[in-house]
């Protein structure tokens, strides 16, 4: 093992780590007495340069075998991913400028930027032990974030629910993850894989339940969601803007991998007629109620912020629909989906944000604060209504090419089109959607601001932002195939590096690769006694 | 006197995690609430040094390790949070905190 | 071979024929970028859109003196490729499409630079040339586009601008009618295209031309029992555009627009449209006709004779309604409707001899003689105070010498007097029809004579006998941005017969039976053809005498029976005789043959009935036990789940474990 080479690996993920350092050294040491404004600039300033590089890095790296056993892994899905997390963040940055919600500069861009970091180590680890602690490198910093205004009561209320149900759920993983390591004896993908079968025994499916609680929690599934309308609603909104998109990236790759890599013997189907457990029919139970949950109860809001959450939670039940499809191109269309949303969930956001400093009321922004908008901001409206378009997926945004990838994955995965009930609940929720987007635009468009409207202060960098991001949303609409070739299963590099295999291929590699992977487990007692296809597999192995 | 076995073990582990939970849901008071969360990470940790010694396999002492770590990271955050709160709201009372809601 | 040297540049991957995206998307960058930024200032604007457009004209001649009849694909560009459906953007060039190119902004440079000085007191003048530029780009689109998708979103883009240009000066009532009238009818028949480019997608599996074609060569009963249907539907889209029986009504309605929009658009571009994809796609008429077991009645008639057929009821039903309109732009309306039936006719009647060739010729001489018609229309129009009566002018021919002069030699081409470009064109669809339908020819012949009569009559009545208003006394001749655009046009006009376009473009289908310059053409390129032509004029000019020398000499006589009649009746008349002598024949002609009092008494009332039934249905039904009732329900839920956030954690842990249990429920089941 060369450290250097792992260093260079790991190149993109340390030049993040320094520039969080360096950031707050600056702050701290060097701007401690200038005015906060310059403060903000310079970290942010900073921040940007950081990013860029290491978007740069990880934009020249050669594709790397994976280390330690699938610790470590990089290829051009990943890379691609975490280029995307890096301009998230940078976005969140850049919003961040000239809000009145902390003095802390300084802290602020090195939580954003670690949380960012774990969040890339999520991104391309194939192991438990890196799972877990990149999963909590993302979490910890956000729960901070999130109580970050320290002037508003419902901050620190918001991350305290946040922090709570975070460790429960991360316990209920982490007891899912010792369960997965005891029953398989590895803790890598491969060596999961090779192992795990459905079976008769229960012992499994606990395993798996509070392995999938651990990531629903993460990407505000119901029934696990009831975190997300508070802390959207509580934290600052670039931080709330920043866990609806970076973290949904992370978690929802992450979510996919363990689930279709690690866990293909135990998929089980979730066919209206002939379903048989596993994971997919806890994950379609979970799309469902997602589904139909989000996308009714966010009727019912006054907030944009909150309604942006709910809407949340019904794109959640989408994008489960994708992973639970469990093929290469329910991977691609998952990928592309969660990319199109956060950039658009981002741009949603950095709209509120605009609006609430503009309100400045105490309890943040409610839908009728954005009335009369457009004849405010003609600019910020027209963005506004290409992401809450493409939120409602209208072609030809980039959210109608999202979901319609994901159903026409979801309909072809199961064998006879079992799963079509699923995708035609999906379309049909997603009908209901559309009332409530368009609530949003009927108040800019059509109600008139009370009083006369005056226009509204947009910084250059953010109405940049928010414009480059628009029209994101909108070439990615008009040429989806540009984004969706990058994670179709017919890209060569997703398939060299082995982002999905089918089950039987991966365990036939691994068979390959690790002849005696499971041979320690043969001495284990008791549990693995009483395992008759586990022990076929062993017998096999050895 | 019996050895233990596996089994043992992962029933300890299980009643700690299940404790570990209805403190979580019975108790008012948030440290206790974050005393619980803890039970039930030790929990886990119980189970994978179990599982690790039974497997004959050092890997899952070495999450262990890591796992206490981020425990302890945690520790921090949290009492930060509650002590924040506490400072806010002069309470550290989980049916304070519903002033988000619907 | 200067051919091969030119499919040898297309291979090495010199890759020329990107130019052709420029074509397509200059005059779209030139209005957006007017709309953008100059939109206030009237001569940047007019530089923006009118110099992109002429740049793509000039782009469009070098791709013609380039490819010529060589076909050729631009890189395409992937859009979506999702399982079978993979739908591409790319462009195709062939002699179809860069003839077609040709036309489309050669006309488009015209009518532009005659429209900066018809609208030049308009207060919407730079809406007006941003909207002309999208309307160009829309259909530069269709031109070039290599598969159904692109097309159809191309040939909707047409139907919006066109809507837009119609409705023009929406402050008029009847402008805003016209333009929905259109913008209706137009959308009845894209709803037939769709379904049709879903029928053939789902017998072939393509939707891509080149692979359709390419398969239904391989298998000519590909398309199976949905041949006929197929056909059909995707000639309803065609239909709309090109305005055929029985969706003419909107064309003569359109003439609501400025003229240079109908000189355009209603003339030589947006309705030739459907006549150019029904030559495109030409492949899906000839397969073995097929129907599904419920219409098999049908038998062996094939879609390809339906269209004829329609063709030839519309030219015919034009015609006779063009004998009594008074107002120039109608006439000329109903001529364009008339001469589209007439290419339709053709292109149906060609299945049966696999060339279809005559009917793009027909377009291409077409579409300058009828543009310059209009613009003559517009010149006239202008000078008089916006008078479109024929029967209030009279005696312009001296005062408005060029318009005159002009506006004969397209009456001459329209008509089909040789030497004029029409004569030409007509001669082969002639030529066709005898080949094929001896019963449709005589009906050709019979809309050729009505033909020369109406124009004859309008000629007659405007511009030679008395002057009969204080306003046409007063008319002087147009300005010369309106002049110089129609002595550009008359060139064509006269010489566009000349040249074998039929014959060229009968090469892209494969049919060399003519020898002739075309075949030159096609097979070695463009430069042999301009010395061959220049050395042939006197071949050229007799071709119809030495290929068909029946069909030519039918033409000629309906020109001259017709040219006489006219001549008969209207010479220095201040009053329509016609009526006098036809009463209830010339009424009928008068009111359009009652299509739009049918369409008003008939599908009117039955619309109202079920539009009745439907709102009943729609208000308790649907709105009241459905939307309602979903939708409060709905509401009543959302409300209730909101309710779950108490915003106790201690719920929320709850709920969590609940959660937990539900999913090991689920498990265990």
């Amino acid at each position: 093992m060369n450290y250097m080479e792992l260093l260079g690996a790991l190149a993109p993920e340390a030049i993040v780590v320094l520039t969080a350092l360096v950031a707050l050294a600056v702050d701290l040491l060097v701007l401690r007495q200038a005015p906060q404004n310059a403060r903000q600039v310079v970290a942010v300033s900073i921040t940007a340069v950081g990013i860029l590089a290491a978007i740069i890095a990880l934009s020249v790296a050669a594709p790397s075998p994976p280390w330690m056993d699938g610790l470590l892994i990089n290829h051009s899905t990943t890379a691609f991913l975490k280029q995307t997390l890096l301009v998230l963040a940078l976005v969140a940055g850049i919003l961040s400028i000239q809000s009145r919600f902390t003095q802390h500069t300084g802290e602020y861009v090195t939580l954003l930027l670690l949380s960012t970091v774990g969040m890339m180590l999520l991104v391309s680890s194939d192991n438990l032990l890196l799972m877990f602690v990149a999963l909590e490198l993302t979490s910890l910093p956000l729960y901070v974030l999130t109580a970050f205004n320290k002037e508003s009561p419902s901050s620190s209320e918001a991350s305290l629910k946040y922090f709570l149900i975070g460790s429960l759920s991360a316990a209920c993983l982490l007891f899912g993850i010792s369960l997965l390591y005891g029953l398989s004896g590895g803790i890598t993908w491969t060596q999961l894989a090779t192992t795990l079968r459905a079976g008769s025994e229960p012992i499994v499916y606990l395993a798996l339940i509070l392995t999938l609680i651990g990531f629903a929690f993460k990407v505000a599934a119901a029934p696990f969601h009831l975190w997300a309308p508070d802390v959207y609603q509580g934290a600052p909104t670039p931080v709330a803007a920043f866990i609806a998109s970076g973290s949904k990236i992370a978690s929802f790759y992450m979510f996919a991998r363990i689930f279709m890599a690690a866990l293909p013997g135990t998929a089980g189907s979730a066919a209206w007629s002939g379903a048989t457990p596993g994971w997919v029919p806890l994950v379609a139970a979970l799309a469902v109620v997602s589904m139909i949950l989000g996308n009714v109860a966010a009727i019912a809001q006054r907030s944009v912020k909150r309604l942006l959450a709910y809407s949340a939670i019904g794109h959640a039940g989408y994008a489960l629909l994708a992973i639970l499809s469990n093929t290469e191109q329910g991977m691609g269309s998952l990928l592309y989906y969660v990319v199109t949303y956060a950039v658009t969930a981002m741009g949603a956001f950095a709209v509120v944000n605009v609006i609430e400093r503009d309100v400045q009321a105490p309890n943040g922004e409610s839908l009728t604060d954005f009335a009369g908008l457009s004849r405010r901001s003609p600019l910020l409206s027209l963005c506004l209504l290409v992401f809450v378009l493409s939120l409602a997926g209208i072609p030809p945004l980039a959210g109608f090419f999202g979901k319609f990838y994901i159903f026409i994955a979801t309909a072809q995965s199961g064998t006879s089109q079992g799963l079509i009930w699923l995708v035609m609940l999906a379309i049909g929720t997603s009908a209901i959607s559309l009332y409530y987007y368009l609530q949003i635009l009927k108040q800019v468009y059509v109600v008139e601001s009370v009083g006369q409207p005056t226009p509204v202060q947009l910084r250059p960098a953010e109405s940049a932002c928010i414009v480059a991001m628009a029209c994101t949303v909108l070439i990615l609409g008009c040429a989806p195939n540009w984004l969706i070739n990058r994670f179709s299963p017919n890209s060569t590099e997703v398939r060299r590096a082995g982002v999905i295999t089918k089950p039987s291929t991966t365990l036939e590699l691994a068979a390959e690769i690790h002849p005696r992977i499971t041979a320690p487990l043969g001495t284990a007692t008791g549990l693995v006694q009483k395992r008759p296809q586990f022990e076929t597999t062993t017998a096999n192995a050895q | 006197m019996i050895t233990p076995t596996l089994q043992h073990y992962l029933v300890v582990s299980g009643l700690l995690f299940c404790l570990g939970l209805l403190g979580v849901l019975a108790r008012r008071n948030l440290l206790v609430v974050y005393m619980s969360l803890e039970l039930m990470l030790n929990a886990a940790n119980l189970a994978l040094v179990a599982f690790s010694h039974f497997n004959n396999q050092l890997n899952g002492q070495v999450m262990v390790f890591f796992i206490i770590t981020v425990a302890a990271a945690e520790v921090a955050v949290g009492l930060a949070l509650i002590v924040a709160i506490y400072r806010k709201r002069q309470t550290a009372h989980v049916e304070d905190l519903s002033s988000l809601k619907f | 071979m200067e051919h091969d040297a030119v499919q040898h540049a297309v291979q090495s991957g010199s890759k020329i024929q990107d130019l052709a995206w420029l074509v397509l998307f200059l005059p779209l960058l030139g209005s957006v970028m007017a709309w953008f930024i100059t939109r206030r200032d009237r001569v940047l604007t007019t530089v923006f859109t009118l110099g992109t457009v002429i740049l793509s004209f000039i782009l469009s001649v070098t791709l013609f003196a380039v490819f010529g009849a060589a076909s050729a694909e631009c890189t395409p560009f992937q859009f979506l490729h999702i399982g079978d459906l993979k739908v591409d953007i790319g462009l195709h060039l062939d002699a179809l499409s860069t003839l077609m190119l040709l036309v489309v902004t050669g006309v488009a440079s015209l009518v532009m630079i005659f429209s900066t000085s018809y609208m030049h007191d308009d207060a919407s003048y730079s809406r007006f040339f941003c909207t002309l530029g999208l309307f160009v780009f829309s259909m530069l689109g269709i031109v070039l586009a290599n598969n159904f998708v692109m097309m159809f979103v191309f040939w909707e883009l047409v139907g919006v601008s066109s809507y837009l240009l119609i409705g023009f000066w929406f402050e008029r009532p009847a402008a805003g009618d016209a333009a929905k009238k259109a913008f209706l009818s137009n959308r009845l028949g894209d709803f037939g295209f769709i379904l049709g480019i879903l029928m053939v997608w789902s017998a072939v599996g393509s939707v891509n031309f080149q692979e359709i074609q390419a398969s239904l060569i391989k298998n000519p009963a590909a398309m199976g029992v949905w041949a006929g249907l197929a056909g059909l539907l995707v000639f309803m889209g065609a239909m709309g555009k090109s305005a055929q029986f029985p969706l003419h009504v909107w064309l003569p309605d359109a003439m609501e627009g400025p003229t240079p929009v109908s000189a355009l658009i209603h003339a030589a571009t947006m309705v030739a449209a459907g006549v150019y994809m029904l030559c495109r796609v030409f492949f899906i008429y000839t397969v073995p006709a097929g129907w599904p077991p419920a219409l098999s009645f049908l038998g062996d008639l094939s879609a390809a004779t339906v269209v004829a057929w329609i063709g030839g009821i519309t030219a015919l039903l034009a015609a006779l309604t063009a004998v009594q309109q008074n107002d120039i732009k109608r006439i000329l309306a109903y001529s364009t409707l008339s001469q589209l039936g007439y290419m339709v006719m053709a292109v149906g009647l060609g299945a049966s001899t696999g060339n279809p060739s005559a009917s793009m010729f027909h377009l291409f001489t077409h579409a300058f003689f009828k543009a310059m018609l209009f613009l003559g229309a517009g010149s006239v129009i202008h000078a008089c105070h916006h008078e479109q009566d024929i029967w209030r002018m009279g005696g312009l021919w001296k005062k408005m010498p060029v318009t005159f002069w002009t506006f004969a030699i397209g009456t001459a081409a329209l008509a089909g007097l040789p030497p004029f470009s029409g004569f030409y064109s007509k001669d082969e669809i002639l030529a066709t029809a005898l080949e094929a339908n001896p019963i449709l020819c005589g009906l050709a012949v019979l809309v050729a004579c009505l033909t020369t009569f109406y124009m004859c009559r309008l000629v007659l009545v405007a511009f030679f006998g008395t002057t009969r208003t204080e306003s046409a006394e007063h008319a002087h001749e147009s300005p010369r941005s309106m002049t110089i655009p129609l002595m550009f046009l008359a060139v064509p006009s006269v010489v566009a017969g000349w040249f074998p376009v039929g014959e060229f473009i009968a090469g892209h289908f494969g049919v060399r039976s003519h020898e002739g310059v075309g075949r030159v053409v096609a097979q070695e390129g463009i430069g042999p053809m301009l010395t061959m032509i220049l050395g042939g004029i006197d071949h050229a000019l007799f071709a119809p005498f030495n290929h068909n020398a029946l069909a030519a000499f039918l033409g000629l006589f309906g020109v001259l029976l017709g040219g006489s009649a006219a001549w008969a009746l209207y010479w220095n008349q201040a009053r329509d005789p016609l009526p006098g002598l036809f009463t209830n024949l010339s009424r009928a002609m008068r009111k359009k043959f009652y299509f739009d009092e049918i369409y008003d008494s008939v599908f009117i009332p039955i619309h109202d009935t079920v539009a009745c039934i439907m709102a009943w249905f729609d208000r308790w039904i649907i709105d009241g036990l459905g939307v309602r009732g979903i939708h409060g329900t709905i509401e009543i839920v959302g409300r209730a789940l909101r309710l779950v956030q108490t915003g106790n954690l201690q719920t929320y842990a709850f709920l969590f474990a609940a959660g937990v249990a539900f999913l090991a429920f689920i498990a265990l089941q």
